[in-house]
């Protein structure tokens, strides 16, 4: 019973570790796409692509930003 | 001692029991929930939302007659909101920074004050040995 139970933890922890996993790997590409559907609007409306690449590059900085935090926050802990 | 000992194994059963309940919720609770979060902000709909208010302020600034390079700094200015997230979120995790922060703060406020004072002393005895010249 006990086994089983101890068996079912680190399951669960696995589980819980791999879903993050897969979050972080994940985190890129949604940036992305958002980045991408972000600068696609405003070309549309009449803006050159280089501007609406600079307007976007403040999605790279949020993700870098969040990321940083994150990092400080996870080594601050230790 | 017999009994103790059941009682014992009968608490250790209960608190992986516990223990188990709790990981399985959380296995599943806390990855949805942060999934939740990054979804609201970094999705290809919220990016195309976004793109569509900043495109939007964009053109209304176009067509009063702002010339191109104020319009898109002003954009700039306009999205600028949203890039303050990562500085709340910096802010919400370093709690004790904050703390920090503002004691240095009310520091310099105190030696500024501080310094002022020394200066405003020195001025009025540059002033009265000025009146004493003067007689």
């Amino acid at each position: 019973m006990k086994l089983r139970g101890i068996i079912s933890l680190v399951l669960h922890a696995t589980r819980l570790l791999l879903s993050l996993l897969a979050l972080w790997l994940s985190f890129g590409w949604r940036v992305r796409k958002a980045r991408k559907a972000f600068e696609k609007e405003l070309v549309k409306m009449g803006m050159a692509k280089k501007d609406a690449e600079k307007l976007s590059s403040w999605y790279s900085k949020l993700k870098n930003d969040i990321m940083q935090t994150v990092k400080s926050y996870i080594f601050a802990r230790r | 001692m017999a009994e103790e000992k059941e009682r014992k194994k009968e608490e250790e059963k209960e608190d992986v029991e516990e223990l188990k309940e709790l990981l399985s919720v959380v296995s599943k609770e806390v990855p949805a929930l942060i999934k939740g979060i990054i979804a609201s902000v970094f999705s290809e709909e919220a990016g195309r939302d976004m793109g569509k208010a900043a495109a939007a302020f964009y053109k209304e600034l176009k067509e009063a007659g702002m010339p191109d390079d104020v319009a898109v700094k002003m954009t700039e200015g306009y999205i600028s909101a949203f890039t303050s997230l990562g500085e709340v979120m910096k802010r919400a995790v370093s709690g004790r920074k904050g703390v920090e922060d503002k004691e240095l703060e009310k520091e310099i406020s105190k030696r500024i004050k501080e310094k002022l004072a020394e200066k405003g002393l020195a001025e009025k005895e540059e002033e009265e040995e000025g009146d004493e010249e003067e007689d």
